[in-house]
């Protein structure tokens, strides 16, 4: 079997190669944020140097930069808490048939999903202005549920699509309420979808720039408007900007690597159920 | 409850409730808010006057608004393009291999997990016309080092690359998930009578695809027609406006020159767009469905 055999070989290459562009830019730049300003603008550029720390250790001290970081952590668990609080029961809802105007609403959820950003920071920035939700953390949660509210319903539903409807009949003829199923017999076998829901929540607030732009000015402002705000110094201090751009990453790095089971489980989920 | 098909079952109205309260306040009222706001000469703090279509008309004469749409669309098209032919490419190769699958996983997903924003930071180091190492190489190898992102005529196709770079991977993880759920037994069949590889991939493998290509053009193309992150961080919009994005000049008008009405109009033509094309969607999704 040549011809089988010459396409593993090939497949491998491509791989291979793929692979090593997408790492490629990343490692250079973490390079480049343990480079001297001199090794950084080396021309042809510099494989070995001696490490340097100091680009880290000024963006650490960057109190700006912490507080988006901070920001961006609370930004992140209030919008899955609140994903979760509301999403939760609207999932175990739409999963079953009766409901009512089921099709127009799960239809509206994806609409909610897809319409652009903007559309919600025009007139947000005047209602939190004048409702005191202006730069701050729990505003941008709430806006935040235009596009974490549908993804975990949508992931909710089909995790509980998959407990097997023998276990709801069962609890209805033990006399359970509704929410004594959802919370004894859906929660506990869809502990894993919430998992891989939460993780996708989080990836997707924590790299969110257009909202935080719009709608925080300096005490809710998020990592990667802070991140953003290193963009000046693209022609003059490449260590900094890397190493704020590498540790405002490198939480969602250490995600990929721990969690990529359920990271590629959940992106494909929505597309192929 | 009268809407209570099943009369021994409790209603899941209240379940549903928060959802839709949530989805009204953060859909319907920006909905109503712009189309108020694109119909009004409106500036903070001060009254706002009726001015009925005057802003679309600013729009239309000012001509940034069609210069920015055009280049919106050939981005998107261009980027999904490229990432579908990519992603296909990546996941039948996935496909065929047992060893490293799982590292090569990891490999493609990490790009997925860096915000646009740290993206752009990212490449433009990369891309810098005098010390970056991509031109370093180039150099190296006697090719020619463009000015990626500082000349109108590489500006776009720069960000072009950029976003194949971020998101291949979105593609590539459907695909590869798509063709592992595809039944054996056609494959099996075609193997039998000889079919050659691209025959397979022809007449088998692209049609047994197509609802998922349908669902993964559709996701990337609107996120791609939303850019606003690498615009923002990569060019600004610039060299001359080659790479102004819609999303990306609302940023502008609303925020910069405080021209609320027009950023307003601008948000209104684009969602009604995006809806276009979702509402498209839902009718091609459930032909496709029908069809199985």
């Amino acid at each position: 079997m040549t011809r089988a055999r010459r396409e593993t070989i090939l497949s491998y290459a491509i791989l291979i190669l793929a692979g090593l562009l997408s790492l490629f830019p990343i490692l250079w730049i973490i390079g480049i944020s343990l480079k001297t300003q001199a090794d950084a603008f080396a021309m042809p550029p510099r494989l070995i140097f001696e490490p340097i720390w100091d680009h880290y250790a000024k963006v650490w001290s960057d109190s700006t930069f912490i507080e988006g970081f901070l920001n961006s952590l609370f930004a992140a668990i209030l919008g899955n808490l609140l994903a979760f609080a509301i999403g939760i029961p609207a999932a175990f809802a739409l999963n079953q048939r009766r409901v009512p105007g089921r099709a127009a609403i799960l239809a509206w959820l994806l609409l909610s999903y897809m319409l652009p950003e903007f559309l919600f920071i025009i007139p947000m920035y005047g209602l939190f202005q004048a409702t005191g939700l202006y730069d701050t953390v729990f505003g941008l949660a709430l806006v935040y549920q235009t596009f974490t509210l549908p993804f975990t319903i949508w992931m909710m539903r089909a995790f509980f699509a998959d407990v097997p409807f023998a276990l709801y009949e069962a609890a209805r003829l033990e006399g359970a309420q509704s929410w004594q199923i959802l919370f004894r017999v859906y929660l506990p076998m869809a502990l894993a979808g919430i998992a891989a829901t939460a993780i996708l929540n989080t990836i997707r607030i924590w790299n969110e720039l257009a909202i935080a732009l719009g709608l925080t000015f300096d005490r809710a402002q998020t990592v990667t408007v802070a991140v953003a705000a290193y963009r000046g110094y693209a022609s003059i201090d490449w260590g900094a900007l890397s190493a704020a751009a590498i540790t405002s990453i490198l939480p969602m790095l250490i995600f990929a690597v721990l969690a990529q089971r359920q990271i590629v489980g959940g992106l494909s989920l929505g597309a192929v159920k | 409850m009268a809407t209570d098909i099943v009369p021994s079952q409790p209603s899941l109205w209240p379940y549903i409730l928060p959802t839709v309260l949530v989805l009204g306040a953060c859909t319907l009222y920006p909905i109503a808010s712009v189309l108020w706001m694109s119909l009004h000469d409106w500036t903070w703090g001060g009254a706002s006057v009726f001015s009925g279509l005057k802003n679309y008309k600013l729009l239309w004469l000012k001509g940034s608004f069609a210069i920015a749409l055009v280049n919106t669309v050939i981005f998107a098209t261009c980027a999904v393009l490229v990432e579908l032919v990519l992603g296909m490419i990546l996941a039948l190769a996935a496909n065929r291999v047992s060893a490293g699958a799982g590292v090569f996983r990891v490999l493609m997903i990490l790009p997925l997990m860096v915000s646009g924003i740290a993206v752009s930071l990212v490449w433009k180091v990369l891309l810098d016309p005098t010390f970056g190492v991509i031109n370093a190489i180039l150099g190296g190898a006697g090719l020619p080092e463009p000015n990626w992102l500082g000349s109108p005529s590489t500006a776009m196709a720069s960000l072009v690359m950029v976003e194949t770079w971020w998101q291949t991977g979105f593609v590539f993880i459907i695909l590869a998930a798509a063709l592992k759920s595809l039944p054996e037994e056609p494959f099996e069949a075609a193997r039998l009578e000889g079919a050659s590889g691209w025959q397979t991939f022809r007449y088998l493998t692209l049609p047994m695809l197509r609802p998922f290509i349908v669902t993964v053009v559709v996701f990337r193309l609107i996120d791609t027609l939303k850019v606003f992150d690498l615009v923002f961080g990569l060019t600004g919009g610039g060299p001359l406006r080659a790479t102004e994005a819609v999303q990306t000049l609302t940023y502008q008008t609303a925020f910069k020159f405080s021209k609320f009405g027009e950023a307003a109009a601008i948000v209104v033509i684009f969602s009604a767009l995006i809806f276009a094309i979702c509402a498209a969607y839902g009718v091609l999704d459930r032909r496709a469905g029908g069809a199985e």
